[in-house]
């Protein structure tokens, strides 16, 4: 019994440990960065390194934004990230619906071609989608950033999957309470689907977020560069400014962390949601 | 209120070009103001007819009117009924007061304070005031009933239709609830079909219950008219609980033998004449236990039910059925004596399952006499 007791409470150190271990591996690059930040460049390249923040983080801070329109960069990113999400989430959504509730001819074969186009990664789209975006003379505006990825194949079938948990009667009890089908789908299914929608919409938020290699080729205006674009451009001319660098990479959390913190809750129950029967 | 009309009502799914007739030829009139019962087994098409008359389904042939207005090709919101589900289907992102509103809010033009007067009321009627501001998730299984058909009671619709609404409820808030919804029909007067596969319950609500099987309508009567006089085999089976005993035997002129040596001298023997063998039904509660008589059966198990016992026994291969007074307790495994009136005798034709004789005369013993005496 006593060696049982014992035996278990080894095994909790240990796992307690290891957790520690993990996110202090996740947390020292992230608090390395805030501290990066706050020092001047001389001190950051200095061994062994120092552990705790300085005070130049304002001065890096206006030396970032006299060399680069950074803040307007952070702007640009949260711009195109929540009228993509919006958009693609409302998209996904009303996709997923159709997929999940209605029958139509080539229902299933058009569903499984959306959910092959998984399989192309997007490097190989950056070209075709920029020559077609050159041919209608997009290049270098927000739209052409957002638009060719608003049908997103994972967030169509995440809804699908979710609202296929939705009960006919539902629908039909609303269609007989006079509801049309749109009144179905944003009266009904959407306010059902809350924590799904918030799970996508952080998916989505993130993927817009951090695409990098398409804005690069697309945006040609520094006034226009998204948070990743602006970043490369800190590192590619005489030096690399690391203290820009980590200032600007500080900031460019900081929108993320407020979208996590605001829909966590629901992001968690919409990962799990249909997991359990109620 | 509307009274319901059904003419060769066809409804065929389609799943795959495999053809499959869920409700055939139906031809059916609710009267105005009417309890309809739909009774059958799981997959005999009653929940089909049902969602036809809602709209919900496409009717392949025939057509449904309303009063004397052609509804067929009308979608369910035109239709003017009012549908109560078996899992109620209420909109779990809205408080019971949005509940029981959203339909006069998509469907008439009233002003919210109206809508909400309506509300009240019906919340009155069905005692459920105090929930007005509570999500569906916070309700009891009768509480939520009580929402879903307060959302049908507060549209004040032509038809009311209802889908097994009671089977989610336990035994005893199911009896008591079957009341309710009855003296609820009546006050409103709305014409009602309602679906279940509970004879009991079909019996004990319907103004006039409709059995089908297999798709097809089987017999429409009132409770009492099914029960004695059933059209045919499948009905008497289906009707009665518990149900009616049946077995095969061979006619020699007006002489019935069956199986352990079951014989029975019919007096008249016009109804199988020109059969050589016919199905024999009794009804548990016909079937009188006596010292002597040429029909000996081998009890198997006694139950009591209090006011009566229910005798299980086997006569040959078949099993039976007695339902005999309280006082009477024959033995397991030893064999018993029984008889009945040629009255309460149900013959069937082997082959169609239709009736050649059904009871001519009520000669249910009243068990309950036999108890106070």
């Amino acid at each position: 019994m006593r060696e049982q007791r014992r035996k278990d409470a080894v095994w909790k150190f240990l796992t307690y440990s290891f957790i520690l271990v993990m996110t202090l591996g996740m947390m020292v690059p992230l608090y390395w960065m805030i501290v990066a930040a706050s020092l001047p460049q001389e001190e950051f390249i200095r061994f062994p390194p120092r552990l705790y923040p300085g005070t130049e983080f304002l001065n890096n801070l206006s030396v970032l934004h006299e060399e680069t329109q950074f803040l307007i960069s952070i702007w640009n990113s949260v711009f195109i990230a929540v009228v993509y999400t919006i958009l693609s989430v409302l998209l996904c959504s009303m996709a997923g619906f159709a997929f999940a509730k209605y029958e139509f001819r080539f229902k299933e074969p058009i569903f499984y071609l959306i959910l092959a186009t998984l399989i192309l990664p997007i490097q190989l789209l950056v070209i075709p989608l920029f020559l077609m975006m050159a041919q209608i003379g997009w290049t270098d505006t927000f739209r052409a950033i957002i638009l060719p990825w608003l049908a997103n194949p994972i967030g169509i079938f995440l809804m699908r999957q979710n609202m296929k948990s939705i009960p006919d009667a539902l629908l039909e009890s609303a269609r007989m309470d006079g509801a049309t089908e749109f009144q179905l789908f944003y009266r009904i299914a959407l306010p059902a689907m809350r924590s799904s929608l918030a799970a996508l919409a952080i998916i989505l938020f993130l993927f817009q977020w951090d695409l990098f290699l398409y804005p690069l080729v697309i945006l040609e205006d520094p006034g226009n560069y998204t948070i990743p674009v602006a970043l490369s451009g800190l590192e590619e001319s005489r030096r690399i400014n690391f203290d820009q660098i980590m200032v600007a990479s500080s900031l460019a959390i900081i929108p993320m962390a407020i979208l996590f913190l605001f829909l966590q809750k629901q992001f968690v129950s919409g990962i799990l949601a249909g997991s359990l029967k109620e | 209120m509307a009274r319901i009309t059904l003419t060769d009502l066809t409804k065929v799914y389609d799943p795959g070009g495999e053809a499959v007739v869920a409700a055939d030829d139906i031809s059916l009139e609710v009267t105005d103001g009417e309890f309809l019962v739909l009774v059958g087994p799981s997959g005999c098409g009653k929940s089909t007819t049902l969602r036809c008359i809602a709209g919900l389904e496409d009717i392949t042939e025939g057509s449904l009117e309303f009063d004397d207005q052609n509804v067929t090709t009308y979608s369910a919101s035109e239709r003017d009924v009012a549908m109560v589900f078996q899992n109620y289907a209420l909109y779990p992102h809205m408080t019971v007061r949005q509940n029981l509103g959203f339909g006069l809010k998509l469907s008439t033009d009233l002003p919210s304070a109206e809508i909400s007067e309506k509300v009240d009321a019906v919340a009155e009627m069905l005692g459920i005031s105090e929930l007005l501001g509570d999500k569906p998730k916070a309700l009891s299984g009768g509480q939520q009933q009580r929402v879903a058909l307060g959302r049908a009671i507060v549209r004040e619709p032509e038809v009311f239709l209802m889908d097994e609404p009671l089977s989610n409820l336990d035994a005893k808030l199911r009896s008591d609830m079957r009341t309710e919804l009855q003296e609820l029909q009546q006050d409103l007067g709305v014409t009602t079909v309602y679906v279940t596969h509970d004879q009991t319950e079909a019996m004990a609500m319907g103004d006039r219950i409709a059995v089908m099987n297999a798709g097809e309508l089987q017999q429409v009567g009132p409770p009492e008219e099914v029960y004695r006089s059933p059209k045919n085999e499948f009905v008497a089976d289906f009707i009665g609980s518990p149900s009616i005993n049946l077995f095969d035997a061979n006619v020699n002129d007006s002489t019935l033998t069956g199986p352990g040596g079951f014989v029975y001298e019919l007096e008249d023997a016009s109804p199988v004449e020109s059969y050589d063998h016919v199905r024999v039904g009794i009804r548990p509660e016909d079937i009188t236990v006596v010292e002597e008589s040429p029909n000996r059966a081998t009890v198997t198990v006694v139950e009591p039910m209090g006011n009566e016992n229910f005798c299980y026994m086997t006569l040959g291969d078949v099993e039976m059925t007695a339902r005999i007074a309280p006082t009477k307790r024959p033995v397991a495994d030893e064999g018993v004596a029984f008889t009945f009136a040629e009255e309460a005798l149900y013959l069937f034709d082997p082959v169609t399952g239709e009736s050649l004789k059904t009871k001519t005369d009520d000669t249910t013993p009243d068990l309950t006499t036999e108890v106070s005496g």
